[in-house]
């Protein structure tokens, strides 16, 4: 496919020098020997071999089998996770390692960390580490990292993406034209450009940034709402304009987007309390984590208009189950959780992936934003 | 809505700016190109809201709504009549022809003004498209008759802008699986991602760089591409270096450079088939293509084999040929499609800008005045230059 090629650039930019170790941080990391890593990846069955990129794939399994098994050390990946019995659960008392990615995500519970007598580190293949029970992994005194910056990219294109088809209103027309259908009235009397608009973002953090920066040119009005302010300079680049406080932000905004982490303090913000303080008929884009807004209060203001739109690829839980309400309630524009696993993407979080373990093996430390968990202390964004 | 009120600063804005130019001044010999005096009869060809109508007051540009100037019009004691049916011979538009002396067409519902109408319609001196895109009008029929054409130039180029790198993401992060399988109660991440891409890095070609294409490269600048662009006049160099885009002054040798093409030229004799199975061939396999310009600019067939192949990829656009798509057009079933009706340019939004541009022009033409120069597509026996 054209992309390969481009996609095979990352690959090599990825791969990133390892700064010098420090003795006391062996401790941090592992025991020296053969390791137990498991990692738990989503299956791609028939799609496996149609790009020889899909490394982010059960079957492919981030492409480190062989570089791991060279050095002595067992490699499992698997896709069954959820249940008492499965796959992932006989591993549990013996592994060393457990790489986990939000696409398809193991729940690592503080019950099967209490049961993970061997587990030193968990690493996230990807960026989000909620499904994770980061107090348990604290207290079990655990690493937890990400691969901060893989997919932020990937994330914030998504989200103008999903900004575009909310406000043009796509999928109306695209559901008439496979169904035979011609009736443009039926879509414009609701298709707006984004020109001119407020857009809102909770959360401008990497991601958000990112997205600012990607939206500049659209010529809208641009706010941002965070615990923390962006410097001045970086500001009047990027032309967005500080609130401070988020229930006035929300009144202005026609569109939303949620970039935030899932944490205790997010979780279940965007109730009905909340959604009712956003205008009536705005657009929400959420590429964050479901469990950021509560169900059913999103399917109750879909379905009054109180919220025109809203699209994003995540979910709570994720699989989503096929009778989930957001599949069904009106105005949404979701996918399953895709986000940040493109094919670039996945080439990023995979060469992070090895790196982490190689230095990992060495004893030696991370790039510093990639810790979630170290020596106790939980990274700012999740306290 | 939350975007009413928007939308409705962008009318205040115009209106004001309309009114300001009225100062224009008129000569005598544009008479004769524009009006004679008296009561006008004016048709309008715009598409039916149906249901649609009441639901949002900024919806200017359908039937019931008649571009907002109905009253303006009747007060002026000239004659206005609105209709969407327009195909055959004996359709509301065919009773109109013959008397007219202004038609007013839309690209999102076409009359297609043959030069068999032209000749049939003696009174006809003006045909004013509400929107960008004449080409659904015999233009040498119109310049031969010594008609004056014209489009309401720039009224909804951001909004194509925005919709074709919208359709752009759609197609390179292969939005469109995904979200059949919401609906289909489906999860399968794996379906959707082993060909789901950024378009970071990727190679975009647009093929034209006018209005449109500007804006669109203005658009693309952020996303860390490599910007490429055809067109017949090269960018000034300042304009070449803030869009960071390189000429490619060879269509054949840009094209497979491409991991996406998007077509931004106007419909004309030069263009019409223009990317046939030939011209698609040299493009990469694998290529995405997005097309809100014109459906035949394409060749039907040729896009539809190209994309059961798999040589293209993903096909986006918002335009077809002929408009209304008939239900069985090809394009609609065709794999890796992401097709809407033609929408792009009638937002709200548009619908405002371009509404009051033909209520300006209509203005200029009842006092004799000219109307600004980019918008004519055919004054006093001449093609405008990118129909030429």
């Amino acid at each position: 496919m054209a992309m390969k090629r481009a996609a095979a650039c990352a690959v090599k930019a990825a791969a990133v020098a390892a700064p010098s170790s420090l003795l006391f941080s062996r401790n941090l990391h592992t025991s020296p020997g053969s390791k137990k890593i498991v990692g738990v990846f989503y299956k791609a069955n028939e799609y496996a071999e149609k790009n020889p990129n899909f490394v982010g794939s059960v079957e492919r399994a981030l492409g480190i089998r062989e570089w791991l098994e060279s050095k002595g050390h067992q490699y499992i990946v698997t896709d069954d996770k959820e249940g008492p019995d499965c796959e992932l659960e006989k591993h549990i008392p013996d592994l060393h390692v457990l790489i986990t990615t939000p696409f398809h995500p193991a729940y690592v519970t503080r019950d099967r960390i209490k049961r993970a007598k061997n587990l030193e580190l968990l690493l996230t293949a990807g960026i989000g580490s909620d499904h994770v029970d980061l107090k348990a992994a604290v207290e079990a005194k655990l690493t937890v990292a990400e691969i901060t910056g893989s997919n932020t990219v990937s994330v914030a294109e998504d989200e103008l993406m999903r900004v575009l088809i909310l406000v043009r209103n796509f999928v109306p027309g695209y559901q008439q034209v496979i169904n035979g259908e011609w009736n443009v009235s039926a879509i414009s009397y609701r298709s707006y450009d984004l020109e001119g608009k407020t857009v809102g973002t909770v959360g401008a953090g990497r991601i958000g940034r990112l997205l600012l920066q990607r939206l500049k040119p659209f010529n809208c009005n641009l706010l941002y709402h965070d615990r923390a302010r962006i410097d001045p300079e970086l500001e009047s680049q990027l032309g967005a304009t500080f609130e401070e406080d988020l229930d006035k932000m929300l009144p202005k905004c026609d569109v939303v987007v949620i970039n935030m982490p899932l944490t205790e303090k997010t979780r279940g913000l965007f109730n009905k309390e909340k959604i009712a303080k956003l205008k009536k008929g705005v657009l929400i884009v959420n590429n964050a984590r479901g469990a950021i807004m509560d169900t059913q209060a999103l399917v109750d203001a879909c379905s009054s208009g109180h919220v025109a739109g809203y699209s994003g690829d995540v979910w709570n839980p994720q699989p989503a189950p096929k009778d989930h309400p957001w599949r069904y309630m009106p105005n949404h524009a979701m996918t399953p959780h895709i986000s940040g696993t493109t094919i670039d993407g996945q080439l990023r979080y995979a060469a992070g992936v090895k790196d982490m373990l190689d230095r990992y093996f060495k004893g030696e430390d991370f790039p510093q934003q990639n810790y979630i968990v170290k020596e106790g202390v939980l990274a700012p964004q999740y306290r | 809505m939350a975007m009413k009120r928007v939308a409705a600063s962008v009318l205040r804005g115009l209106q004001n700016s309309a009114a300001s130019r009225g100062l224009a001044g008129s000569s005598l010999m544009t008479r004769k190109l524009h009006a004679s005096s008296g009561s006008k009869k004016i048709v309008g060809v715009f598409y039916k809201a149906n249901e649609y109508a009441s639901e949002n007051p900024n919806f200017v540009g359908c039937v019931e709504r008649a571009l907002g100037i109905r009253e303006w019009l009747e007060s002026q004691g000239h004659k206005y009549i609105v209709t969407d049916d327009k195909d055959g011979p004996d359709c509301e538009l065919e009773k109109h022809i013959e008397d007219l002396h202004v038609l007013i067409t839309t690209p999102f519902h076409p009359a297609y003004v043959t030069e068999e109408r032209i000749k049939r319609a003696k009174n006809l001196e003006l045909l004013l498209t509400a929107g960008i895109g004449s080409d659904h009008i015999d233009l040498k029929a119109a310049a031969e008759r010594g008609l004056t054409v014209a489009e309401v130039t720039g009224s909804n180029t951001v909004s194509v802008a925005e919709d074709e790198l919208m359709r752009i993401l759609i197609l390179v992060r292969n939005f469109l699986p995904g979200y059949h399988q919401v609906i289909s109660g489906e999860w399968n991440v794996a379906a959707i991602a082993y060909r789901a891409y950024d378009l970071e890095g990727k190679t975009i070609g647009t093929v034209g760089a006018g209005r449109i294409g500007r804006l669109l490269l203005q658009r693309l600048k952020p996303f860390n591409c490599n910007l490429l662009y055809h067109d017949r006049i090269r960018m000034s160099p300042d304009l070449e270096s803030q869009t960071g885009a390189t000429f490619e002054e060879d269509l054949d040798k840009m094209l497979p450079k491409c991991d996406i093409v998007v077509i931004n030229t106007p419909l004309t004799e030069k263009t019409r088939g223009m990317f046939n199975k030939e011209k698609i061939a040299k493009m990469k396999k694998g290529v995405l293509i997005v097309n809100n310009a014109r459906g035949a600019i394409m060749d039907t067939q040729a896009v539809v084999d190209a994309c059961s192949s798999g040589h293209i990829a993903g096909y986006g656009g918002d335009v077809w040929y002929p408009q209304p798509a008939p239900k069985d057009h090809p394009w609609r079933y065709m794999p890796n499609h992401a097709m809407t009706p033609h929408i792009s340019g009638t937002t709200i939004d548009a619908q405002l800008r371009y509404a009051a541009g033909v209520k300006d022009m209509l203005d200029r033409y009842f006092k004799g005045e000219n109307f600004p120069q980019e918008y004519y597509i055919v004054k006093e026996g001449e093609l405008a230059s990118q129909y030429r």
